[in-house]
């Protein structure tokens, strides 16, 4: 990859990462240098390491922990906003951002947002639908500030199919807004149906609700309230109607984490520590961390066109589609989820040394032994879903039904290790930092 | 089995393919050519993958070449699904 622009001072050596992707690669999304698709995750050689990565319908954003933002995948729309509109299976900087301080970005189908830790959002991209907020329905090849917000006091961006959310900062009751296509609801800013808006435009529903993180993808919208509940608005789940207005959950469980597909969220329920609990108490809250999902009644089953349901018919009183536990994990933590648009990942729990140091003043090394086995299934990553492409990362193109284990390959099996997943439309990437004992 | 319905005034005209497109959520372009709509064809394909969708449209708006060329179908007003 010799195309790779290295410009960067020396990185903290503390971390050690590695970062692999599968699944779609004919547009150069999987950085492999290669446009070809892959069934088993491949080792990706990186020249910076990842802060956080945003993966769209076939592009990929990175920001650097140096601060800096890459970018490589299609960029026929000027997604990639590098001031050109060809696609890239190389990475590379967005210049644009040098001297700016990015903390937040979102990749959509073909469009792309950024929020500076000055609070200014800034989007390139597809803008046939109005979806980067400028006013106008012009695409644009690199990063325009949304001149919409000019208090600078944007906190998130999501990115769906053809519309972007912003969350504000310290603006309850005004604080999700809504541009882009709205036909199916999923700006929330108008009980009639809206076709789109090019200018951002306040998301009804939240006067009342301090809202902590929103999420887009396909038509759909979701945002999490710092209660731990879920809006979902924009098109039904499981064939119900569209909802106009953000539409709260009606559950007991309290969310920590939602992740949205084309067809299904997958919601992560509130994770306690455990490094307070005892070994009693340590079970006992085993319950949480749990994934659920809404929606996704034909989720890993599409390539069988005799397994796929019909159009469900409505239950009678009802329109709200079921939440279902993610069957298969029994009791295994899960710390961390992601969706594409027809599949799912999910990275499983991984206890800290210290943990095991506690446990070793109360029991014997056998005793912790068997611990051990128990948690085997600790710190790994599984997927299912829609696998066509590879994008599950086993080896083949089957669907899965139920979350299967993704061998990535890597001789470490180390406590100190943390995984991230990330999925695109059709792609997933996962990185695994790993915590370096101090060499001083 | 259809993957989704999708009306013809939510699909994009692409100038270079010479098709009417709708993102596939493989990452590729579910296509369909004006002369498949005017054969009455519905079913648009993803040359990427084994996923269609139905495209639902009034197949006489593409019946009349002449009168019709200047369909844009992201300034056209809603067309009434069949």
């Amino acid at each position: 990859m010799e195309e790779i622009e290295v410009n960067q001072s020396s990185e903290s050596k503390e971390e050690e990462q590695r970062v692999w992707s599968w699944g779609a690669g004919t547009d150069g999304q999987l950085g492999t240098g290669c446009l070809q698709d892959e069934l088993s995750p491949q080792l990706l050689h990186l020249p910076f390491s990842i802060s956080t990565l945003a993966c769209g319908g076939a592009h990929v954003l990175a920001l650097t922990s140096c601060g800096r933002v890459f970018s490589w995948g299609r960029g026929t729309s000027g997604q990639l906003g590098r001031g050109d509109m060809v696609n890239s299976s190389y990475l590379k900087p967005i210049s644009f951002f040098d001297g700016y301080s990015v903390t937040q970005l979102s990749a959509g189908w073909s469009h792309s947002g950024f929020v500076s830790d000055s609070g200014c959002l800034f989007t390139c991209g597809d803008g046939s639908f109005g979806q980067l907020g400028h006013g106008d329905y012009s695409s644009y090849c690199s990063p325009v500030k949304v001149s919409y917000f000019t208090n600078n006091n944007v906190q998130q961006i999501a990115c769906g199919m053809r519309h972007s959310l912003v969350l504000l900062k310290d603006c309850l009751g005004n604080q999700v807004y809504g541009f882009g296509s709205g036909k199916r609801g999923q700006l929330g800013i108008s009980k009639d149906k809206i076709r789109s808006v090019s200018l951002p435009q306040v998301t009804n529903g939240f006067e009342d609700v301090e809202i902590v993180g929103i999420s887009a993808n396909g038509d759909h919208s979701a945002s999490l309230s710092a209660n731990g509940h879920l809006y979902t608005w924009g098109k039904g789940f499981n064939k119900t109607s569209d909802s106009y207005i953000p539409q709260c959950l009606s559950s007991s469980l309290c969310f920590s984490k939602t992740a949205l597909g084309w067809n299904h969220t997958l919601l992560l329920t509130v994770t306690r520590l455990y490094m307070t609990c005892s070994w009693q108490s340590s079970i006992s809250v085993a319950g949480d961390g749990e994934v659920f999902m809404l929606g996704g009644s034909n989720h890993g089953v599409l390539s069988d066109p005799e397994k796929m349901s019909p159009a469900k018919p409505l239950s009678e009183n009802s329109n709200e589609a079921a939440l279902e536990k993610v069957s298969g994990l029994d009791d295994t933590k899960v710390v961390q989820i992601a969706a594409g648009a027809e599949h799912s990942a999910l990275v499983t729990g991984n206890f800290q040394p210290s943990f095991f140091i506690y446990l070793s003043t109360y029991f014997s090394l056998a005793h912790l032994f068997s611990f051990l086995n128990a948690i085997a299934d600790n710190g790994i990553i599984m997927t299912w879903g829609w696998g066509e492409h590879g994008q599950l990362g086993l080896g083949n193109t089957s669907d899965q039904t139920k979350p299967k284990a993704v061998s990535l390959d890597d001789e470490v099996q180390s406590n100190d290790a943390s995984f991230q997943v990330y999925c695109g439309s059709g792609f997933t990437y996962a990185i695994r930092t790993l915590s370096l004992p101090s060499q001083t | 089995m259809s993957y989704d319905d999708v009306e013809i005034e939510d699909m994009e005209w692409n100038e270079e393919l010479q098709v009417y497109t709708y993102p596939c959520p493989c990452g590729d372009l579910f296509q369909i050519s004006k002369a498949e709509l005017q054969s009455g064809e519905v079913m648009a394909n993803c040359p990427s993958c084994t996923l269609f969708i139905t495209v639902i449209y009034n197949i006489e708006d593409f019946l009349d070449k002449k009168q019709k060329d200047k369909f844009e179908p992201s300034k056209q007003q809603p067309v009434a699904a069949a």
